[in-house]
């Protein structure tokens, strides 16, 4: 019985395909958006899998307490006194655009169980000439070869170097090469120099004299770092599903409006509730899994075109390498199957309320509908009611709570912020309607668009909602996207004081630098450099911590260009005093480093210097925009001549009248640097923007298609119900209203109901501007940004509002102008 | 008031051309009442559409009170519309978001000739009176057809074009409704043509007409 029943209840369809469509179209979009996020985090998940497979955050490394770089008699030397370490090399070969990240290891002294080298055969392999290359399958397009040819292949590394047979080791993260140390050596032309020395996690009680040792656990892994971003996606998504749903949900309950008396025929011609039940659950399945597999081939081709972005994101903001090509482990698609059918059946849930609630004796189907759904609105206001009782309670706690805190708490409020609003929307929206009712009483053809709206509000209301979320959700990524960008080249502008800067070897900057001070068109140098140190302890408000934490050190040379620009968040007595504490031996630190220790200007911190554990004061704290790490900034000579850092870079004053390509000639000749060394300050900016704008291309893509799935859920509405607009307008033909006046009332009707979402979003869109910029980017990069408003944006808010509501009224509108109305009349009759 | 001369019409059907009027002259002067009837399929809708402005003869003129509405383009056929003609549906075709007063008044002020004592006159006649609140789907079939009847009234009509209006009703609702139209009519002294399928209802009317294989064969009742 119960296939009768379906087939029954699919007939429906066969009449009203736009409904079918209208249902497959919102659970294809809810499920693509959806799995294409999913398939991008999946992606980058395995990527991190790989890469703490491969050793960096999951062993203890050894450092030279002189700053100078490691060697192997260093390694030895400890291996000679017994010490469990083992060297390793790393550096980069450049193959056309691409750098690959050379590996060197000896696997005979890599400590924990690491698989790297093998064994047996393998490992002989492995160890000994030509040696072996080891990389994932995803590398080999970098160097031009497919699969089949890949295993004992010797590329060509750009005509200079010729790689040790290839193997396939499809555990490895992408662009990596891993071989012997000796191999890598000879490769990177390194000589004595090894780049890091390892030890099994707490191998080592203390570290060997002349030597620091950073824990495993002090090292981010780059999972940790990009939790936040991942799960800034994962809302997107979300929001992106919700809207979807919307439709699927005004589509299901289209359906059973228009299918309530044959649900009664078939009650009284003596199907069960529960086969009936059955039969609509059924239905549901068989349409989720048709939308799921539709939602899941259009989302992994949309995760392709967005992954190439994505992954040059998080490398440029968490150095994360994520592999370009799309990796989906089973758990991805039963999971987007799983949330595709979830998703239905809490948007079919209501149906199946109705069909079990299912009154057989009842006459007519609109019968008290408009009882029926002033109950629904009193019901849709208490729901918002609690939903922002919900929201002002995560916000007072969000408030308790010390920055950078409360990621989860903060989409919660969010998403409570959403869906108190949503829900809200649709009394607010009666409310005025009947306001407008009472205003336009003397105004007919304006009163009946008013009663109209009223009258298509129970349908509309959905799509409204959806159409509400999208356009808050849009402006409050705009704002906060729009803000960070304002900030960001402001901050550019004052970290990029010199004009000129040299980008080098730290060995070729040092000389250089006497040479350069030396020259007549210079007239100012301005050296940074970089190196790390131990954080021992930090004293602050809130007492004294001790810790043994790896914090990068940045040095800088506080002269006037550099003071009267750098910016500065937060300082104990205002800039200039600030600048000559710096100088005085005092240190800035950056806001990441601010908001996660929660230390202020006064604070004092202890580093483990060459000289032994000192106490430093922090005289300011300056924002530090892009890194995910914290830092600690000194003076570049004291940074060099008491961390044993190295120079990092020279920012360069020039006279007016100093010929640039002089320089650079002279720099190439002289220091046999690469020409692109000198780099102008408006390269780096060119640079620096150019990466700024494709960090939120997926923000963009996801935000504009989310704002599209709600224009999709507007115009599936009106066309689910043109056939019974047409009536009621035909109706009006009939008493005299031109048909002009006619095809504009239904565009007149859905550009006000928009506008007035459009008004509402706007505040909606401001709250979550802030709960993002003070919230969630703070726990998600570390940093806090300005609450930045733009006119401009909420203009075209409400624009899009009603340039979204006229497109989706275009087409009912052009179908009413088409047809005749005469006909019209007569189909109302059928 | 309502002149028809040699008007045909065809329309284009999948299987061809299908003429439905074939050259109808019809008269009717203001405060007469005609009753059309025909089989199914006969045109009598389509003259009364015709009649009504909603399309446009191929051949032939309609006049009302002397305007030939071929003359008129389509907003000033909608004008003609709701000042001078009354409309009444079988399926009512009443505004469903609209209350009772309101749809009663909307064709009045959609015209902008809103007579307040005339629409309280016309909800007290109809037997409306105390449902003004109420909407349309609230209402019984006998109740819905008489506030349509009511609208089409309210704008005090010289030509009030009427389409089975008791077709959906019951033969005790349909009496009642087709007294209270004649009473209506006389008393607006408009002129009134109405399709209809019974020789019953037709009766009362002045004069009826059959329309056969799209020409109107004259018989008085």
């Amino acid at each position: 019985m119960i296939w009768r029943v379906l087939v029954t209840l699919l007939a429906h369809y066969r009449r009203h395909p736009g409904q079918l469509a209208m249902l497959l179209l919102g659970l294809w979009v809810a499920s693509a958006l959806w799995s294409s996020v999913q398939a991008v985090n999946a992606t980058a998940k395995d990527s991190y899998a790989r890469a703490n497979a491969l050793f960096s955050a999951e062993v203890d490394q050894l450092t030279r307490r002189d700053g100078q770089p490691l060697t192997r008699e260093d390694y030895l030397t400890l291996r000679r006194a017994g010490l469990p370490v083992s060297p390793m090399l790393e550096g980069t070969l450049e193959v056309g655009e691409v750098r690959l990240t050379l590996i060197g290891i000896d696997p005979l002294t890599l400590p924990n169980d690491n698989a790297l080298g093998g064994d047996g055969a393998a490992l002989t392999a492995f160890l000994t000439p030509p040696w072996q290359t080891q990389l994932a399958p995803e590398t080999l397009d970098i160097l031009g070869l497919s699969r089949r040819e890949a295993p004992g292949a010797t590329p060509d590394v750009n005509g200079r170097h010729q790689l040790p047979p290839l193997a396939l080791r499809p555990d490895l993260p992408p662009d990596t090469l891993v071989m012997d140390i000796a191999a890598a050596a000879e490769l990177l032309e390194s000589g004595n120099t090894l780049t890091q020395l390892v030890t099994a996690p707490e191998a080592l009680s203390a570290p060997p004299d002349g030597y620091r040792l950073s824990r495993a656990a002090t090292l981010a892994s780059p999972e940790q770092l990009t939790d936040s971003f991942h799960l800034n996606l994962t809302a997107l998504a979300l929001l992106s599903l919700v809207v979807g749903l919307f439709i699927v949900q005004a589509a299901l309950g289209l359906a059973m409006e228009q299918r309530l008396t044959t649900l009664r025929t078939l009650r009284a011609l003596g199907v069960p509730a529960t086969t009936l039940i059955l039969a609509i659950l059924l239905e549901l399945l068989v349409f989720g899994v048709l939308g799921a597999a539709l939602g899941l081939a259009s989302g992994i081709w949309l995760a392709g075109q967005l992954l190439p972005d994505v992954a040059t994101t998080l490398s440029s903001l968490y150095q994360a390498d994520v592999q370009r090509s799309l990796v989906l482990p089973w758990h991805y698609w039963l999971g987007s199957l799983a949330i595709t059918l979830g998703g239905l059946l809490l948007a079919g849930s209501g149906v199946l309320w109705r069909a079990a609630r299912l009154n057989v004796l009842a006459l007519g189907q609109s019968q008290a509908w408009r009882r029926g759904y002033q109950r629904q609105l009193t019901r849709m206001s208490q729901g918002g009611v609690a939903a922002a009782v919900i929201a002002l309670g995560l916000v007072l706690w969000l408030g308790r709570l010390p920055p950078g805190q409360g990621v989860m708490a903060s989409f919660g409020f969010v998403a409570a912020l959403l869906l108190g609003s949503a829900l809200f929307l649709p009394p607010l929206i009666n409310a005025v309607l009947r306001l407008l009712q009472r205003l336009l009483h003397r105004r007919p053809l304006a009163h009946w668009a008013v009663a109209d709206s009223q009258l298509q509000l129970p349908r509309l209301s959905l799509a409204m909602m959806a159409l509400l979320i999208a356009l808050a959700t849009n402006l409050g990524v705009s704002s906060m996207v729009g803000g960070f960008r304002l900030t960001f080249l402001d901050w550019l502008d004052q970290r990029l004081a010199a004009p000129l800067y040299i980008n080098a070897e730290s060995s070729t900057l040092a000389p250089m630098l006497d040479w350069l001070e030396a020259q007549p068109e210079i007239t100012e140098t301005l050296p940074t450099a970089r190196g790390d140190v131990d954080l021992l302890a930090v004293d602050s408000k809130g007492g004294e911590d001790t810790t043994r934490e790896r914090i990068a050190l940045f040095g800088i040379t506080p002269s006037p260009t550099i003071t009267n620009r750098w910016p500065l968040l937060d300082t104990q007595e205002g800039r200039s005093a600030a600048w000559a504490a710096l100088s005085a031996g005092s240190v800035f630190i950056n806001e990441q480093m601010a908001v996660a220790k929660q230390l202020a200007p006064g604070d004092t911190l202890t580093l483990d210097t060459p000289q032994g554990a000192t106490r430093f004061t922090i005289a300011a704290v300056y924002p530090d925009y892009g890194n995910p790490r914290q830092q600690i900034v000194v003076p570049t000579e004291a940074l060099v001549q008491r961390f044993g850092g190295e120079i990092a870079s020279i920012g360069l004053v020039a006279t007016e009248g100093a010929e640039r390509q002089a320089l650079r000639q002279a720099l190439v000749d002289r220091f046999d640097v690469a020409p692109d060394a000198l780099v102008d300050q408006q390269e780096i900016k060119r640079l620096a923007t150019q990466i700024f704008e494709r960090t939120f291309t997926i923000t963009r893509a996801l935000n504009g298609l989310t704002l599209g799935v709600a224009a999709l859920a507007l115009f599936a509405t009106l066309l689910a119900q043109a056939r019974e607009r047409q009536r009621q307008l035909a109706s009006l033909w009939a008493l005299g209203v031109p048909r002009n006046t006619l095809t504009q009332l239904p565009l007149y009707q859905l550009g006000g109901l928009a506008l007035l979402t459009g008004v509402v979003a706007i505040p909606l869109g401001i709250a979550i501007t802030w709960t993002l910029v003070a919230i969630i980017n703070v726990a998600a990069f570390g940093w806090r940004l300005p609450l930045y408003l733009f006119p401009w944006d909420i203009f075209i808010t409400l624009l899009t509002a009603v340039g979204v509501a006229l497109a989706a009224a275009a087409l009912p509108s052009l179908q009413l102008w088409r047809s005749s109305p005469q006909a019209m009349l007569n189909k109302g009759a059928a | 008031m309502l002149v028809l001369h040699q008007v045909h019409k065809t329309f284009s059907t999948p299987q061809g051309e299908l003429p439905v009027l074939n050259g109808i002259d019809l008269t009717l002067d203001q405060g007469e009442s005609l009753a059309l009837m025909g089989e199914s399929g006969s045109g009598k809708s389509t003259l009364l559409h015709l009649a009504a402005g909603l399309d446009v003869p191929d051949q032939g003129h309609i006049s009302i009170e002397g305007q030939r509405l071929s003359s008129l383009d389509e907003p000033a056929r909608a004008r003609l519309r709701r000042q001078h003609l009354g409309l009444v549906f079988q399926q009512f075709h009443l505004v469903p978001s609209l209350n009772v007063i309101d749809n009663l008044r909307l064709q009045a002020r959609l015209a902008q000739r809103e007579d307040a004592e005339w629409t309280a006159h016309l909800l007290a006649r109809l037997g409306l009176a105390g449902r003004e609140g109420y909407f349309p789907e609230q209402l019984s079939g006998g109740q819905q057809q008489r506030l349509a009847i009511g609208r089409a009234l309210a704008v005090r009509p010289s030509l009030l074009l009427a389409d089975e209006p008791t077709g959906n009703l019951d033969e005790q609702s349909a009496d009642t409704v087709l007294a209270l139209l004649l009473e209506l009519v006389a008393e607006t002294r408009c002129a009134l043509l109405m399709v209809t399928h019974s020789a019953r209802v037709a009766a009362p009317l002045d004069r009826l007409v059959r329309l056969h294989l799209g020409r109107l064969e004259d018989s008085h009742p």
